[in-house]
């Protein structure tokens, strides 16, 4: 693009959201170059920069979204959506450069509506201060990822996001009653005003997991729950995870718990050790249970009884508490993994009858194939059919140069996910697909990929919204 | 980058973490990423790495309060203000401050204070003249109170004498370096100024310093870089606490509630909650912001007011919606900078007071 262009752009584009809003300054563009992605970060630690954007706007509603999309349209300029930058699959990179739109100036909490029990909220909210917001009125988001300080509300639904009490509360997208979209064309639509309904397919569902490919998610309609009466907490070691698997499922007939992780005996040897304080050999699993009182005491004791017949050792309250009170601290700077080391969290989900053998199939996979990695993992989020595997790989001396950094990461992964879909898993639980992992989605979905190719072709035939991700 | 080994540690944690974000004053009031530690620190690493221009990001740090929000949250201990605050050296070193910075720094030089003002309100001058020349113990009232606030500064000579205290204000203060090392850093001019100002309060035994911000200079850098600063230093809120626990203040309760706006610099770098809270508990009813004690909320900053007055308001209308959100109704500062952003931005049926003025 030439200067005389580029600049006539910028005008339209401050005409849009207002100057001060609109940026080409270099702390700008750098800044959503590297989202948590690990290639981004390993770029940036060597001191390659990354893909930049032309122009960062950030928005105060949907009408200043709408106003920016009809500008790249007719331009035909790439816009890529950040939220908060904590995504880990690079879906907030803009790889076309382009625009990058950051959501955060549409952070108005418009209200907490106890009458019906949500919050009404702008995507660009932090997840922090909704909570903060409910807290305030006695409740509860029962939305708490790791990322719950630093995300956005819109970045939790481009990638299906999940919180560690999700066994009782639900995933995000269980989370959503309405929102406000845009399209890739600038019309500003809104979903369905119950989210339970048989008037034609889930709107909401369209867009939540997206990633930013179909349109812009500008306001939603968050649920709140009421604070439990009481929060208790028991820690167990079992001496295998297929006993661990079983009792899991038979608990999940009778009741959920809120928190119900289970570690491998890799990294309860490792992380639990080292965070938690927990000793043993064998695989941890720690289960909160909540809500009221006098309930609770009822799950405490079904517990017990079950978990005792599958031979798992009572570790009292101690660790749970621990893990709970620490469950942030794993993700600071020097507890987190991070550089130099590579590493990678290949989540994938799937019903009780397949995910040990995924488990056991990943593992083998990664370790054969590349015996430099380690491999651990925990299973954090559970339903009623199955579980989720949280693993990760490890490799403590990736190589130096980026391209051959990148090559081994991407090698990793595709061995890693590819053995989760030969087995029945899927290309991702929680995290995304973005530039990471979109060449793979095909191998996930085959023929049915074509609906989502369909979707994106009639509703942004420019392809301006974020291309390439999710292998769009 | 010649800045010391924390520093570049600490740009290298921060650069990848985002987990401080939430609670940024700035980055919540503008919604721009670069208002994070992680965008700071990104932007300093390719610095260091010979990938970017220090001088093409250098505006990035003073959109930084250094309220120390950041480094109270942080699990691991990282404090990103640290570096901020080098790297301001670094880059007037380096010769590429930004203008509105410099133009600060020589108002300091010229008049002694960063606003270039070169006189005091009237009102607060006949207020300092009705004082005794002599006395052992000194009413510090910094400059931004002085220059900015001086009603404020007048209401706190008003309640040192109403409880009969024995005490002078210099007609001529000296800068305490707290603008100098907000825009500069520990550069060599501010530890002169520094080592000046400290040789001037030597010569009282006790020094009430009104401005948290000054009385932050006071008890942390000029211990740490060794000043030689020989005379008592405390708080006005806590010397006016003290005036109420010995009976030589005295005040009537009333039933109204009162929501204090803890300074950051208090809170935070002094770790004095309490003294505000027993004077409003001994006036009214007391009414907690969910962020508040050394959880506190930047309201305000008058030298960032300088060169990014909107961000100021927004910062300070954040605040305002943190004490409607439950339910107050009378906010109380201790800090001159917060009661003049506060005051500009105060909502319709939100009152604003200063302790001095609850006391008066």
């Amino acid at each position: 693009m030439n200067q005389f262009l580029f600049s006539m752009i910028l005008t339209e584009l401050e005409d849009a959201v207002g100057q001060e809003n609109c940026s080409t300054r270099e702390i700008d563009k750098l800044t959503h170059s590297v989202d948590y992605f690990w290639l981004s970060r390993l770029y940036a630690d060597r001191g390659v920069r990354m893909p930049e954007a032309d122009y960062v706007v950030s928005p105060k509603n949907a009408q200043e979204v709408s106003a920016v999309l009809k500008i790249a349209n007719y331009y035909k300029i790439p816009v890529t959506t950040w939220g908060g930058g904590g995504g880990t699959q690079g879906g907030a990179i803009p790889v076309c450069g382009g625009i990058v739109l950051d959501t955060k100036r549409m952070n108005q909490i418009y209200q907490v509506n106890t009458e019906s029990m949500y919050i009404e909220c702008g995507t660009g909210a932090i997840y922090r201060h909704i909570e903060d917001a409910a807290n305030e009125k006695g409740y509860a988001t029962m939305h708490y990822p790791s990322s719950l300080t630093c995300s956005t509300v819109g970045g939790f639904l481009a990638h299906r996001g999940i919180g560690v009490v999700s066994t009782k509360y639900g995933k995000i997208d269980d989370m959503v009653l309405q929102m406000e979209v845009v399209l890739p064309n600038g019309d500003i639509i809104e979903t369905s005003p119950s989210p339970k309904h048989a008037a034609g397919p889930d709107l909401n569902q369209i867009f939540i997991g997206s990633e930013g490919t179909l349109g812009i998610m500008t306001k939603a309609q968050m649920r709140i729950y009421n604070q439990p009466e009481e929060r208790r907490f028991r820690g167990f070691l079992f001496k295998n995870m297929t006993d661990a698997f079983r009792a899991g499922k038979e608990i999940l007939q009778k009741f959920k718990p809120s928190v119900m992780r289970l570690y491998d005996q890799a990294e309860t040897g490792s992380i639990i050790k080292k965070i938690v304080g927990v000793e043993k050999d064998g695989a941890f699993m720690n289960i909160a249970l909540e809500g009221i009182s006098e309930i609770v005491a009822i799950e405490e004791r079904i517990l017990l009884e079950t978990f005792a017949r599958y031979g798992a050792e009572d570790l009292g309250s101690e660790y749970g508490e621990k893990w709970w009170k620490e469950k942030i601290t794993f993700f600071y700077p020097g507890h987190a993994l991070d550089l130099p080391w590579m590493f990678g969290t290949m989540d994938t989900i799937a019903p009780f009858d397949k995910i040990e053998k995924i488990y056991w199939e990943m593992k083998k996979a990664i370790e054969s194939n590349f015996p430099m990695a380690r491999f651990i993992a925990h299973f954090s989020h559970w339903y009623e059919w199955g579980c989720m595997i949280y693993d990760r790989f490890i490799v403590e001396e990736p190589p130096q140069d980026p391209m051959e950094a990148l090559r081994l990461h991407n090698q990793i992964w595709n061995c890693g996910v590819r053995a989760a879909l030969a087995n029945g898993g899927v290309v991702n639980d929680h995290h995304g697909v973005g530039i990471k992992l979109g060449r793979l989605m095909k191998e996930q979905y085959g023929p049915a990929m074509q609906v989502f190719e369909g979707l994106k072709k009639t509703l942004d035939p420019n392809n301006i919204l974020n291309p390439f991700k999710m292998g769009l | 980058m010649q800045i010391s080994q924390t520093s570049k540690k600490t740009i290298d944690a921060c650069r990848f973490c985002w987990m401080c974000r939430h609670i940024c004053p700035i980055g919540n009031a503008t919604g721009q990423e670069r208002n994070t530690s992680r965008a700071r620190a990104l932007g300093l690493s390719m610095v260091e790495r010979e990938m970017e221009a220090l001088g093409k990001i250098i505006d990035n740090m003073y959109e930084c309060s250094l309220c120390g929000a950041c480094t109270k949250e942080c699990m691991t201990g990282w404090d990103p203000t640290q570096f901020t605050t080098e790297v301001k050296l670094e880059a007037a070193l380096e010769g590429c401050l930004p203008e509105y910075v410099l133009r600060m720094v020589e108002n300091v030089e010229k008049t002694g204070n960063a606003y270039g003002k070169t006189a005091l309100d009237e009102g607060l001058k006949q207020e300092i003249a009705s004082l005794p020349e002599n006395a052992s113990t000194l009413l510090y009232l910094g400059t931004d109170a002085r220059y900015q606030a001086p009603e404020q500064a007048r209401r706190a000579i008003q309640l040192l004498k109403k409880a009969g205290v024995e005490f002078t204000v210099l007609a001529d203060e000296p800068g305490s370096g707290y603008d100098l090392y907000f825009l500069v850093g520990g550069a060599e001019e501010t530890r002169q100024r520094m080592k000046q100002t400290a040789e001037i309060l030597n010569r009282f035994e006790t020094v009430v310093v009104y401005d948290p911000n000054d009385a932050k200079m006071f008890l942390r850098p000029y211990k740490e870089w060794e000043i030689g600063l020989t005379a008592t230093i405390q708080t006005f809120t806590s010397y006016v606490a003290g005036l109420l626990e010995t009976g030589k203040l005295t005040v009537s309760k009333s039933e109204k509630t009162y929501t204090f706006q803890d300074p950051a610099a208090l809170a935070r770098d002094l770790e004095e909650t309490q003294s505000a809270r027993k004077i409003l508990a001994a006036c009214g009813n007391l009414k907690e912001m969910l962020l508040h004690g050394k959880h506190t909320n930047l309201a305000g900053n008058l030298l960032m007011r300088e060169y990014l007055s909107q961000v100021m308001d927004l910062v300070a209308k954040n605040r305002w919606r943190d004490a409607e959100g439950v339910g107050a109704t009378c906010v109380v500062t201790a800090s001159p900078s917060e009661y003049v952003c506060l005051k500009e931005t105060q909502p319709e049926g939100m009152e604003l007071c200063s302790l001095e003025e609850i006391l008066l």
